[in-house]
């Protein structure tokens, strides 16, 4: 009985061990990439969207998805969506009332009068680039769909900050984009990804435009 | 060949559309938009007897109107055909002595294509307002700042109407990342030629109440061939028109110009009316700053003239400002506005016609959930009118105060 305790502790004592290699080795093969994004005052900015490439080489290219914009109390929700390359967008309406959304941005143009209780086809992506949305009724409406070829993508937290799991190492093209930036020039940084872990501060060189102010009454500016 | 002859026919041409106007419209099906509201108020007031029932008084509801008073009733209707064009009618009953129980403000048209490339065009055709007032912007052109618009406001709700057709030019610069927006309109119109009537007769007022299309501005005059207080009427055949431009910095601001001319002929008189072609010109600049801290400003001018040649021209020059400022607290609003008019009648700041006033205005309103509107407002006008000398034998100058309560219930529906 002893025996046998003895013989099954050293089995879990094995595994433990196994488990434990096999971390570490997933550890230094994959790294991780923390970027960190600042408007000029220091202060981080939540929500800017960040991605990264592989500077050299073709990146992956990564499985399109299925993404949902809705309407919702005369807003886009969310305000921001960042897909990959070829994904489609579901656009239901929420709201009881008449929606009629559109892009002219070269990125995709498109037009759908999104009527109550009308399910409409979803949106295909195939083009990069920032997708803006306005709605032909309601000007005031106004939301981002940021297009993306590269492997690595998000949105920063309430900290500023964004991280990627799983990177293989080397050196990667990291772009921030926010629908308030008022930069000259694109934010690019290129970052080197080590054997573990890789990390950038991308700080803003312009103040932000102000937001939008939204919560206005629906009965105003019918 | 029996077929051509058949569509060749005038009559079976309309029917032909007519029945391919009715498929259009049934295809596309979609259901419209309709809205109720009742707005009733609690006056207590000192106000001369009002220019509604044809005195000097500056206010709509006087002295002789305390109470509780039917503040509007009003329903709405818009109506998509397709995507890109619909009809919007608005009808009021006021409560006064109007023309007709129930009569409309507006009713026009719309066509609203999708934005190409940054660019949006818009057409409206029926009657509307002109893009000028960066106050009335809630439903059935209202103010949502307070109960009673600005005396600019007032006038125009009282004497113009759009009848003819406009159209507007959108460059959407905030969809391209840019900070502005920019909108160009010009209309050509008609059926306004006796808009300049009532300021002439009785200047700038402050009131809430906007004159139907065909309706009157109140009860009907007393003195025997005295004009008929009717405005929407064409008289001599000439078009008015006017042209604005419009400059919005992202949802925080907006800045509005507009030239307007009646072009009325202002030596025709129409014995139906019993008044002149008005010929009334001027330019209006409002401007409109808002915050994150939902802080609103809003300026307002007016400078024209309007002019009857009966056998000589006789011009009144008329001017006007307005300075609001408001604030937001969750669904509570504050706001206070300071307004100032004058009118010149013959060069002659003291002739019966000529007159020179301000007014301060106090409000508070409230949303309670989608349905309950609150407003509680205080305001004075003080004025100097000569006519109040000539016509009524009292003293020119009055200072008139009110204050009002309102409750607003609203019903809204699509079907």
């Amino acid at each position: 009985m002893a025996r046998t305790t003895g013989k099954s502790r050293l089995i879990s004592l094995r595994a433990a061990l196994a488990a434990l290699a096999a971390v570490l080795a997933a550890q230094t093969q994959a790294a991780s990439l923390v970027v960190t994004v600042l408007k000029r005052d220091g202060q981080p900015l939540p929500g800017a969207v960040v991605t990264a490439e592989p500077e050299n080489g073709q990146p992956t290219p990564i499985p399109p998805i299925r993404a949902i914009m809705d309407q919702v109390n005369l807003a886009f929700v969310p305000d921001v969506l960042v897909i990959p390359v070829h994904s489609t967008v579901q656009f239901p309406n929420s709201d009881a009332v008449s929606h009629q959304v559109y892009s002219f941005s070269s990125a995709r143009r498109f037009q759908l009068p999104l009527y109550r209780g009308k399910p409409y086809p979803p949106v295909q992506f195939d083009q990069p680039g920032v997708v803006t949305l306005g709605c032909n009724i309601h000007d005031n409406m106004l939301a981002y769909i940021v297009v993306t070829a590269a492997p690595f993508f998000g949105r920063a937290d309430d900290r500023g900050s964004w991280t990627a799991a799983d990177l293989p190492e080397g050196r990667y093209r990291v772009r921030v984009w926010h629908p308030l930036l008022s930069e000259p020039a694109e934010l690019l940084q290129v970052v080197e990804v080590g054997a573990e872990r890789g990390a950038a501060q991308i700080r803003l060189s312009k103040a932000l435009r102000p937001a939008p102010l939204g919560n206005r009454p629906h009965s105003w500016d019918y | 060949m029996g077929l051509l002859n058949h569509s060749g026919s005038g009559f079976a041409r309309l029917r032909r559309a007519g029945w391919l106007c009715a498929l259009a419209i049934a295809g596309n099906a979609h259901g419209g938009d309709w809205e109720l509201a009742l707005d009733v108020r609690a006056i207590s007031s000192d106000g001369q007897t009002s220019f509604l029932d044809n005195g000097q008084g500056k206010t709509r509801f006087d002295a002789d109107h305390e109470g509780i008073q039917l503040g509007r009733l009003r329903a709405a209707w818009t109506q998509p055909f397709g995507e890109v064009l619909s009809a919007h009618v608005e009808a009021s009953r006021w409560d006064d002595d109007d023309k007709n129980p129930v009569d409309l403000t507006e009713a026009y048209l719309e066509y609203r294509p999708y934005p190409r490339a940054g660019w949006r065009s818009r057409v409206r055709l029926g009657a509307f307002y002109p893009p000028m007032s960066l106050e009335n912007r809630a439903r059935g052109w209202e103010t949502p700042y307070t109960i009673t618009p600005s005396a600019i406001s007032s006038w125009v709700g009282e004497e113009l109407r759009t009848i003819g057709l406009e159209g507007q030019f959108d460059w959407l610069g905030t969809r391209q990342g840019h900070r502005f927006d920019f909108q160009l309109t010009g209309a050509i119109f008609g059926w306004n030629d006796p808009a300049g009537t009532m300021l002439a007769k009785h200047g700038f007022a402050l009131h809430d109440r906007q004159t139907t299309l065909f309706g009157r501005v109140g009860a009907t005059q007393t003195i025997p061939g005295a004009p008929k207080k009717e405005l929407f009427h064409e008289m001599d055949g000439r078009p008015g028109y006017y042209v604005g431009a419009q400059a919005r910095y992202l949802d925080r601001a907006v800045l509005n110009i507009l030239h307007y001319d009646n072009r009325a002929d202002p030596t025709v008189r129409s014995a139906e009316l019993r008044d002149m072609a008005w010929k009334t010109r001027f330019d209006a600049v409002a401007l409109r700053i808002e915050t994150g801290s939902k802080w609103t400003v809003l300026l307002q001018t007016i400078d024209g003239d309007t002019v009857i040649n009966p056998f000589r021209a006789l011009v009144w020059e008329f001017d006007s400002q307005s300075a609001m400022l408001a604030k937001r607290w969750g669904a509570h609003m504050l706001a206070a506005r300071y307004d100032s008019f004058n009118i010149e009648f013959d060069n002659d700041p003291n002739k019966n016609g000529s007159e020179d006033g301000d007014a301060w205005t106090f409000a508070w309103s409230y949303d309670q959930g989608e349905h309950w509107h609150f407003a509680l407002e205080w305001l004075q006008v003080a004025s100097d009118v000569p006519a109040r000398v000539v016509e009524l034998g009292e003293p020119a100058f009055a200072r008139e105060s009110k204050i009002e309560f309102s409750a607003r219930y609203t019903l809204s529906g699509h079907y």
